[in-house]
């Protein structure tokens, strides 16, 4: 099993190309790029007209391609760092209020940044409501700019001779769910750009992205950003750079994307530094795909890095994992608004008009519509978000509580709750989630083996006894002041956490390495971390191995009944305490209703908690005033409106806010 | 627990006159396909009930959201209120009263049956002077009649009246059945409450009533739940109000109100006010010590002696059309029930367009669901309960069994009460048995038909039933209107 998990992260992080055949068809489309670049010979001299008739890109061979991403902790300034070089390269215009602009200024909402409201909030309609009210970046965005540079040369002065260079920067999302999308983005790169802020130094995402860029064999470029700090300290960050990663401080970029410091010198260090890709020109297609999403006029749009050959409009293309085929309908650059080109060459980055690796999901929860009659509408929201965000498996579910449904799989919690909010704010969907679990393995004494990704749909009472269970875990790096420590020990040690490392990086800082399950982390740990320290922890993890544990059913029972939905998977020794905080939460949940109402929790056929919830006595209006009937009659439907809301199991009334609570509890 | 099981008590102490539900009538204003199934009010029928808002009170006792206008305590010094007698704001407000009632249209062509019944509400009715009050009838008299034998009540307040004053309402106004209003005979919880009388008021007032020849019929009013009322409290109340023997008691339950001095100062359930379960008690311990002493629970907060009756009352009930007037009140004419404006400014400039002719008397159109709502919604606060031949043929056999449905736990656990056409209990596991053949979950032991005949009314149970009839009613609503 371990093994087995190893592999899959060892290919996610190679640069493996979702290798593409492509068929060509002989086609209208006249693919000669010398005619083509004759007739359109003076795009190349005006970056500004270059966007608007289309760019010649045959004539970037890959010597003149550089594909880069830039890779940093939350908040220390990637994205106005790519602003500042999409302003250089002329890409966007300068004070043209389009900070921020691959992340489609997400991060705007959180730090005061010097740009116009009024251009915020044109800005902030693009970036997805999740993005905004998180202030992280969840989907990639990518960019082509031009650039002149004379490779030795002593820049300024021979600007206008020199050649043009065709710079794809391509963009990461920044937390650690979304390392899956990072090892994509990077797999397109021969090079990073690590932007470490001059203040606050190495954090753990800084660590995370580096392991991830180093294993892509990715050239690094550090750049120390924000040196306009007062208490920017650059020479700590070269030495924490030397000491972590080995990196030489000579090689380091002082930067201030704010003011425009030495912001100069980066493109230079890409050009020189960073490989061209080492596609083969002649080869047939191959392509990876770093993103796609659902474009309400245009359909599903790829983004894509070209490995071998060239992709052209009308080429029919197969993917190899699938083998199904699809009709490149419109292909073209991201500079930065989608500009069609007709073709992309080797080592080249842009978008196809046309869905595509599995991911490996570590956390599942079942989605209900809040209205069981809004199955359908549910259901076409689930397809067209899963478009745009293909990590997310999905399977149709019944639960007795709650109806027709999906048992979908996501990559972490953060994912889920992200999926959960864009199902509502972008979908409109109204969506009751069940208790988020993680894959278990249950080995019972017959030698039968199953994966639980449903905690109901693993019997109660299976007839044979369990031999073994299994629980994914996770590696937990956390790096906190060092006054924390304590209360971080304790903390991990309830969620069942192991020790594997303690050491201090510097005089303040200590860094903990934990071997946690990932069922303890996947609802609440990063809250309780954060609060804890006051916000000052940092946190990641990587995926570990299967580990043997003493994991039971805990079913939750509404007068005797089941509520499928409520059942959850818990380690024995937790299952009194969680039932009974399950039962607690729940009595203050429901409301009383014209019968008792019994709320156990039990391991199956042992009550573990119980409590009564009893009838309600009185609801009565004793007086029907002078016969204002229309005002008793709009009270009562007020009433009835209520009850709508609930979800009835059995004869028991829930409210919808019932399932959203009871996952605070782990 | 045994006491939701007593079998009813009502059959024999319906009264014929409410035993059989208005005739179903014809006329097409509703959209209904089916022809077969007539809607159950008719656009034409004529009111035969009236009611008459006088607004008038000492000052706003701290429950109330009433329409009313405090005039002071100017006669706190006066049981019999002369110092009002003169108050302009009286005679102002009755004059507007006279001309609302000059142009309200008469339905019909004007062989309309006279009215049955006009109730004085309010307010406080005995604060007005007794030639005003007269005023007023003469002008309902003058323009719909009014019937020898109509029920004429008014409701009065301890300490604002005399023998003499009663005397004339009795004899000049035509007034044969007054509603005191007592609500507690506890001088320290009438206080709390903001009331503008003591309890050697209330049982001068009870003295007078009782004293006055030609009025045998009267109620009492309690409220219960009052802020810092014990039982032992209540159960002295109940004592005292048996031991008057009036004709009519009505119960409430005090309704803490957004807007009101109790709806800032408290909150229910909590204390100084009971808690629910105490509340549900004094609410089960009127029910047992008014039944016991001879009246019957007609309806959830009414209780009578035999033919006692609040006639007035059984018209809002039956789902039946009513006049309304002055400030406030509400009207159910044609088929669309109305509120007049609360405020005596915007009262006053309606009552002008209303001569004017500006004031549209088209009913808007009524949704089936709706009038399914209001029968539902009425006849489940009676004893009587809900006429199930009678809900079949307006409404249609498929909502009648719907509701039938809902109804099964609760018919299950005694807050529901089924009854044949003879108002016989049908035992629960009959019902459930009934219920279930119609489900085609077993096999047909009896048909739909047998179903059909056998359950003819559906009740509230008396006093659990009756105690969560929000709860009940509104399950009913969603399956009238899902």
């Amino acid at each position: 099993m371990a093994a087995l998990m190893r592999a899959s992260r060892e290919a996610r992080s190679k640069l493996r190309p979702l290798s593409s055949i492509s068929r060509r068809i002989a086609t209208y489309h006249d693919p000669d790029p010398l005619a083509s670049g004759k007739d359109r010979s003076f795009c190349s001299q005006s970056r500004h007209n270059c966007r608007e008739g289309v760019v010649d890109l045959s004539q970037y061979p890959p010597e003149r391609i550089r594909n880069f991403s830039i890779i940093a902790h939350v908040d220390h300034g990637k994205s106005t760092l790519a602003d500042r070089l999409l302003e250089l390269t002329g890409t966007i215009k300068r004070g043209h209020g389009q900070p921020q602009y691959l992340d489609k200024l997400q991060e705007a909402a959180m730090t005061p940044k010097s740009i116009s409201f009024s251009l915020k909030l044109v800005l902030l309609c693009i970036c997805t409501e999740v993005e905004r009210e998180r202030g992280i970046t969840v989907k990639a965005q990518t960019a082509t700019m031009f650039h002149r540079h004379t490779v030795g040369g002593t820049n300024s002065s021979d600007k206008q001779d020199s050649p043009s260079f065709l710079l794809n920067l391509i963009d990461t999302p920044g937390h650690v769910d979304f390392s899956y999308e990072v090892s994509r983005s990077l797999a397109a790169c021969q090079g990073a750009l690590l932007v470490v802020d001059a203040a606050q130094g190495v954090q753990a995402q800084t660590v995370a992205n580096f392991h991830l860029a180093f294993e892509s064999n990715l050239t690094i470029i550090p750049v120390i950003n924000k040196i306009d700090q007062p208490t920017a300290d650059p020479e700590r960050v070269k030495s924490q750079l030397k000491s972590l990663f080995d990196l030489d401080p000579e090689d380091a970029l002082l930067t201030s994307a704010k003011t425009g410091k030495g912001l100069d010198q980066v493109l230079p260090a890409v050009i020189e530094r960073i490989p061209s890709p080492d596609g083969k020109r002649d080869s047939p297609l191959r392509m990876l795909l770093l993103d796609s999403y659902y474009d309400e006029y245009k359909g599903v749009i790829c983004h894509v890095a070209v490995v071998d050959g060239a992709l052209r409009k009308g080429d029919k293309i197969g993917s190899a994992a699938t083998s199904q085929t699809y009709e490149v309908l419109d292909v073209g650059i991201m500079h930065p608004e989608l500009t069609s080109t007709g073709v992309l060459f080797t080592g080249q980055v842009g978008y196809v008009v046309s869905g595509f690796k599995p991911a490996k999901h570590m956390v599942f929860s079942g989605l209900y519509p809040a209205d069981g009659s809004d199955f359908d509408a549910l259901n076409h929201a689930i397809e067209r978000l899963t478009c745009n965000d293909a990590s997310v498996s999905v399977m149709k579910e019944t639960s007795t509580a709650l109806g027709m449904g999906f048992r979908c799989g996501f990559l972490g919690l953060l994912h889920m709750d992200v999926f959960h909010q864009r199902l509502e704010q972008e979908y409109g969907a109204r969506v009751i989630s069940t208790i988020p679990t993680v894959p278990y393995i249950f080995e019972y004494a017959d030698g039968s083996k199953i994966q639980v990704q449903n905690p109901a749909a693993l019997a109660s009472n299976p007839g044979k006894r369990v031999a073994a269970c299994w629980e994914p875990s996770v590696i937990a790096t956390i790096i906190i002041p060092s006054e924390y420590v304590g209360p971080i020990i304790t903390l991990c040690s309830e969620r069942r956490g192991e020790q594997l490392e303690y050491s201090f990086i510097d005089s303040q800082r200590a860094l903990m390495k934990y071997r946690l399950p990932l069922r303890e982390i996947i609802v609440d740990f990063y809250n309780e971390l954060k609060s804890i320290t006051s916000g000052y922890a940092t946190f990641d993890y990587e995926d570990s191995e299967y580990q043997k544990s003493d994991l039971v059913k805990l079913d939750v029972l509404l007068n005797g009944q089941p509520v499928d939905a409520m059942a959850t998977i818990v380690h024995n020794l937790k299952a009194q305490r969680v039932g009974r905080e399950l039962v607690d939460k729940l009595k203050k949940l429901i409301d009383r209703q014209m019968f008792d109402i019994t709320i156990q929790a039990a391991i199956g056929s042992k009550v573990v908690a119980r409590e009564t919830l009893s009838a309600m006595r009185k609801n009565v209006l004793a007086k029907c005033y002078g016969g204002d009937v229309t005002r008793k009659k709009k009270l009562l439907e007020k009433q009835k409106e209520g009850k709508k809301r609930m979800k009835r199991i059995g004869s028991v009334d829930i409210p919808q806010e019932a399932f959203h609570e009871l996952f605070k509890i782990s | 627990m045994l006491r939701y099981a007593t079998p009813l008590l009502f059959s024999c102490r319906i009264p014929p006159s409410i035993k059989t539900l208005a005739p179903l009538p014809s006329p097409s204003f509703l959209p209904i396909p089916d022809p077969k199934r007539p809607p159950p009010v008719c656009r034409y029928s004529s009111s035969t009930c009236n009611y008459v808002h006088l607004p008038f009170c000492r000052r706003r006792c701290h429950y109330c959201d009433f329409p009313i206008l405090a005039l002071g305590s100017s006669a706190a010094n006066a049981a019999a209120g002369d110092d009002d007698d003169d108050d302009p704001r009286i005679a102002n407000y009755v004059r507007l009263l006279l001309r609302e009632i000059e142009a309200t249209p008469k339905p019909g062509s004007g062989d309309e049956p006279p009215l049955q019944t006009v109730f004085f509400g309010g307010g406080t009715p005995s604060l007005v002077p007794p030639r005003l009050a007269a005023a007023v009838l003469g002008a309902l008299r003058a323009r719909f009649g009014v019937a020898a034998r109509a029920e004429v009540s008014m409701e009065m307040d301890p300490g604002t009246f005399d023998g003499g004053r009663l005397r004339e309402f009795v004899e000049l106004v035509g007034v044969n059945r007054v509603s005191l209003g007592v609500q507690a005979f506890q001088e320290e919880l009438l206080r709390a409450c903001g009331r503008a009388h003591g309890a050697a008021e209330v049982r001068e007032a009870i003295g007078i009533v009782r004293r006055c020849e030609g009025l045998e019929n009267w109620s009492m009013d309690l409220i219960s739940s009052l802020p810092h009322q014990t039982a032992e409290m209540w159960a002295e109340s109940l004592r005292c109000a048996v031991d008057a023997r009036p004709t009519h008691v009505s119960v409430y339950d005090l309704q803490v109100e957004k807007g009101t001095k109790f709806g800032q100062l408290y909150t229910p359930g909590e204390f100084p006010l009971p808690t629910e379960s105490q509340s549900a008690n004094f609410y089960k311990m009127a029910s047992e010590m008014l039944t016991a002493a001879g009246y019957s629970h007609y309806e959830i907060s009414s209780y009578c002696m035999e033919g006692y009756e609040c006639k007035h009352n059984l018209t809002y009930w039956q789902n039946k059309p009513f006049y309304g007037f002055g400030l406030g009140s509400a009207s159910y004419i044609n088929g669309a029930r109305f509120s007049r404006p609360r405020r005596i400014k915007e009262y006053a400039e309606w009552v002008q367009k209303l001569e004017e002719g500006a004031v549209n008397h088209e009913t808007s159109n009524v949704e089936v669901k709706d009038l399914a709502m209001d029968a539902v919604m009425l006849s489940l606060r009676t004893a009587r309960g809900l006429d199930l031949q009678s809900f079949r043929r307006s409404f249609g056999e498929g909502l009648a069994f719907s509701l039938c449905k809902a109804f099964r736990p609760f018919v299950e656990n005694g807050l529901v009460v089924a009854m044949d056409e003879e108002r016989g209990t049908i035992p629960p596991r009959d019902f459930i048995k009934l219920q279930i053949s119609s489900d085609d979950e077993l096999e047909d032991i009896s048909s739909d038909d047998e179903l059909e005949d056998r359950v003819a009314f559906i009740r509230l149970s008396d006093p659990d039933g009756f105690l969560l009839s929000n709860e009940l009613i509104s399950i009913a609503f969603g399956v009238i209107s899902p």
